[in-house]
């Protein structure tokens, strides 16, 4: 399929996002943060995407570059007379330097991007087992790291004072920014060799594609995005090292699996029909008048039903709701759905 | 062919994806018969031999063990009907003993009792299993782990016994000990169907042979054929 | 400087640290069975280990605030570890069987987080006393130590656990079928072994020891919260891959080594260093799995275990 007749695939989740954002503008403020956390979301399931749907590896650190991400441009963006509030201990670079929004979300993204490449040049040769285990330690490491050092930020604190910049427009064109990258990604030599190794290791090897390569170059892509990510979110909530762990790890990747692990559209679908669904669930915990009759869940019933429905599809339709196959108007041929498969080395 | 068949295999299909690598392939083994099954690699052979076994789903075509069908039933299921299987490349258990090796044979014995004597009954079919039986089966040479695998085969006293290229990989003289204890075995009773490489060999010694090339069956063969090397590379080749 | 190391040692051998650190290590050396034993059999890591023992926790919990007698509440917990373990392998383990092992190392993280989430939303963030058992936590003088009942019953039911164990592994035929099973299923099926057996025989006594590692924390932290055994989990997990995942003697070692130092460390650091006790791990954990891959203690030549 050349490039021009891919376009749906981009175009499909595009429209998705702006449509959300769209929708998002017409209810009242209380409710947009639901669309705008959906949006971000979407930059976190996305980012997990480009990795683990090209690659086939699964990786549980993600989380951990949102977290860099997010800590470097909370701790940049906090104005420097706010910052000895929550950071007292702050290295000096950190403490003297203050930057703009965009800029705070491009060192994000850089530093993402960067501590991926990093942890990546020496987890790529691992896969299976062995790359979700290191990967879920570099998870650990990076928050402990975080919560227990104040020079880098606020840590066992929660961030205070960071402008709060991602609103709709911001969340809206983030999330568009983060599918055109990978949908850049993807359609690039980069991502068809990555796709190739993923489907066949042994014949990608003979044709000479270097899988460490391949996967090195998602990691790293999928770090500035995750990063990238991490920005807008802490530009949005107060947040600390607690909700950048295993909470957040969990949803994402529930977001990806119920949605189709190995597509973009799957991405961006799962993104937002869990958010979608969790959204009503965390209304419905707060009290929620449907149809006259009032529903209120206990605290909590959220993340067992989102649970519940990760292990539905997986057990049931493992390639998730959309098959893992990418948008397509149906008079095209569309993509043979790849599981998501095991390198054996 | 003697007495009524053990094994039935009738119009077997076996894919790998969409290649077929068994298409419609037929025949029999009579009780008591040694019958021989050979070509050239990739010819489906060990296919065969798996798809029997239960190791492998099985696209179309029916297997029958004594009149029963055994398609679809799981390997251990059909281990315990009584067929055993010497897989190619002998798949030792290097970690454990030889002992505990042939105690694992046994996990096909349908009685508790006079298992002490089936393995005494097999050792000395082969006395090197018995010499090393506390050794660790990775420390034995290839012809002794072959010898080990045919005998943990026959620790729970199969009524066929498949063979997947025994020989490969001996030296010449173990080669001749596994025939001289094939022979042995049929002379105990046991039907044995036999996968090979080494096409002469096999049909002189087999009561009839089959030749396969590209999942399908090419020729049958009789001990007397065993000069006719013309007629074989020809169906090898073909 | 040398004070702070002399400290440190003197911290070290002291032996009541000793004695704690080997109690530890002898809880984390039976979950570490119980993990390497579903490994082994089914190539499955069980991230819901945790949560069985959770589970069993929480049973006993509930026993104690219904004031059953305490043997009653130990039998409530087995049972409930045990129906637990084999619903898990009914409904989640077997369906998965047929997926490759990066779709089932998410599953069982998913479930594990499913699980926690159901026992906050059942007994909150609080979680529930159980306070039945207390009395096996009262030191008792030996010499010139203080040790803690529970720390003598860990280290004694553990070491019967392991000698039992041993004695299943290698004497009975049900043994020798797991132990083949766990190098290679395909032959052994091929040779009669039966599969269903093997893994339930495998998830059963997985389960029984996680209810009896339940047991004994219990008595040790008689709080049970929904993030009850999930910290341990998380490090017995990372000593198993350290110690080696393939074998279950290095998996045992690698659980009791890790939870041997973790006792050392955590009570021979000033408290601000182990702070980043996890990270240490953590970072061996990465360290192992790069350079032996298939762990520190697993013999050399073996085949690498990189899936």
């Amino acid at each position: 399929m050349n490039a021009l007749r891919a376009w749906p695939q981009l175009a499909a989740p595009t429209v998705l996002i702006v449509a959300a954002g769209l929708l998002g503008s017409l209810t009242d403020r209380a409710s947009q943060i639901y669309f705008i956390s959906a949006l971000v979301s979407v930059a976190f399931v996305v980012a997990l995407y480009v990795f683990v749907g090209n690659s086939g590896v699964v990786s549980f650190g993600h989380i951990s570059f949102v977290a860099v991400g997010a800590w470097a441009a909370g701790v940049l963006s906090v104005p420097a007379e706010e910052k000895p509030a929550t950071m007292p201990n702050l290295a000096g670079f950190l403490r003297d330097t203050t930057v703009g929004n965009v800029p705070s979300l491009a060192i994000a993204a850089a530093v993402g991007g960067v501590f991926a490449l990093v942890a990546g040049l020496a987890l790529m040769r691992l896969s299976g087992l062995a790359a979700g285990i290191a990967t879920f330690a570099v998870l650990e490491i990076t928050n402990n790291v975080l919560r227990y050092t104040d020079k880098l930020g606020p840590g066992l604190n929660v961030f205070s004072s960071v402008p709060e910049t991602t609103g709709l427009l911001q969340a809206t064109v983030g999330a568009v920014l983060v599918v055109t990258a990978a949908f850049v990604y993807q359609r690039s030599r980069f991502g068809r060799q990555l796709r190739a190794a993923r489907d066949d290791p042994a014949a990608a090897r003979a044709v000479g594609i270097s899988v460490y390569r391949q996967r090195l170059v998602a990691f790293a892509i999928s770090g500035v995005l995750a990063g990238f990510g991490g920005g807008l979110y802490v530009h949005l909530l107060p947040t600390g090292a607690d909700s950048l762990y295993l909470d957040l790890t969990f949803i994402t990747l529930a977001m990806l699996v119920i949605g189709g692990m190995t597509s973009l559209w799957g991405a961006v679908v799962g993104a937002l029909a869990v958010s979608g669904l969790d959204s009503l669930l965390a209304e419905a915990e707060n009290g929620l008048d449907l149809a006259g009759r009032t529903i209120d869940l206990p605290a909590g019933t959220r993340i067992v039903v989102v649970g519940f429905l990760m292990g539905l599809v997986l057990v049931v339709r493992p390639s998730g709701l959309t098959g893992g196959r990418e948008f397509s108007f149906g008079r095209l041929r569309p993509q043979r759905p790849a599981v998501v498969q095991e390198e054996s080395s | 062919m003697s007495g009524d068949p053990l094994l039935e295999v009738e119009g077997l299909v076996v894919r790998y994806g969409a290649v077929p690598a068994v298409r419609n392939l037929s025949f029999a083994v009579g009780e008591g018969e040694i019958v021989g099954l050979i070509g050239p690699n990739g010819a489906g052979k060990t296919t065969t031999l798996l798809a029997i076994m239960g190791g492998l789903p099985v696209a179309s075509g029916d297997l029958r063990l004594a009149g029963k069908s055994i398609r679809g039933r799981a390997p251990e299921e059909i281990a315990r009907q009584g067929v055993a299987l010497v897989p190619e490349g002998r798949r030792i258990y290097g970690d454990l003993t030889v002992e505990e090796n042939l105690r694992l044979g046994l996990a096909a014995r349908p009685g508790r009792s006079g298992a002490a004597d089936d393995l005494e009954a097999v050792v000395e079919l082969f006395p090197i299993v018995g010499e090393f039986r506390r050794r660790h089966a990775g420390a034995l040479s290839g012809g002794q782990q072959q010898q080990l695998a045919i005998a943990r085969g026959l620790a729970a006293r199969p009524r066929l016994l498949l063979l997947d290229e025994p020989s490969l990989g001996l030296a010449p003289k173990i080669v001749d000990v596994v025939f001289d204890a094939l022979a042995e075995i049929r002379r105990r009773g046991v039907t044995v169907l036999l996968v090979e490489q080494r096409a002469q060999r096999t049909i002189e010694f087999a009561d009839r042979t089959y030749l396969m090339a590209n999942g399908e069956l090419r020729l049958v063969l009789d001990p007397d054929d065993a000069g006719d090397t013309d007629r074989l590379v020809a169906a090898y080749l073909s | 400087m040398t004070t702070v190391v002399a400290s440190f040692v003197r911290d070290v051998v002291d032996p009541q640290v000793q004695i704690d650190a080997i109690g530890l290590g002898a809880v984390y050396a039976l979950m570490a069975v119980g993990i390497g034993l579903v490994f082994g059999v089914l190539r499955l890591v069980n991230f819901a280990y945790g949560q069985l023992i959770m589970a069993g926790a929480f049973a006993l919990a509930l026993a104690s605030e219904w004031d059953w007698p305490v043997w009653a509440g130990i039998v409530l917990c087995f049972a409930v570890v045990l129906a637990l373990s084999v619903a898990l392998e009914w409904l989640v383990f077997r369906p998965l069987r047929l997926q490759s092992p990066a779709v089932m190392l998410v599953a069982t993280f998913a479930v594990a987080f499913l699980l926690q989430s159901i026992a906050l939303l059942w007994f909150g963030p609080l979680g529930k006393p159980a306070a039945s058992l207390v009395t096996l936590n009262r030191p008792v003088t030996i010499g010139s130590l203080d040790v803690r009942k529970v720390t003598i019953v860990a280290i004694v039911v553990a070491a019967i656990c392991l000698v039992a164990l041993v004695l299943l592994l290698e004497r009975t035929s049900i043994g020798l079928h797991m132990r083949a099973a766990s190098m290679d299923f395909t032959t052994a099926r091929l040779l009669g072994v039966r599969a269903n057996r093997v893994i339930a025989s495998a998830v059963l006594i997985s389960g029984v020891l996680a209810a009896i590692v339940a047991v004994m924390l219990t008595i040790q932290f008689p709080l049970v919260t929904p993030g009850f055994a999930l910290q341990d989990t998380i490090i017995v997990l990372a000593g198993v891959v350290v110690g080696g995942m393939n074998r279950l003697f290095s998996a045992t070692l690698g659980g009791f080594a890790i939870g041997y130092v973790s006792g050392l460390l955590g009570g021979a650091l000033p408290t601000d260093q182990s702070q980043y006790l996890p990270s240490l791990l953590f970072g061996l954990v990465i360290l192992v799995l790069l350079v032996r891959p298939a762990g520190v203690f697993a013999r050399g030549g073996g085949p690498v275990e990189r899936v």
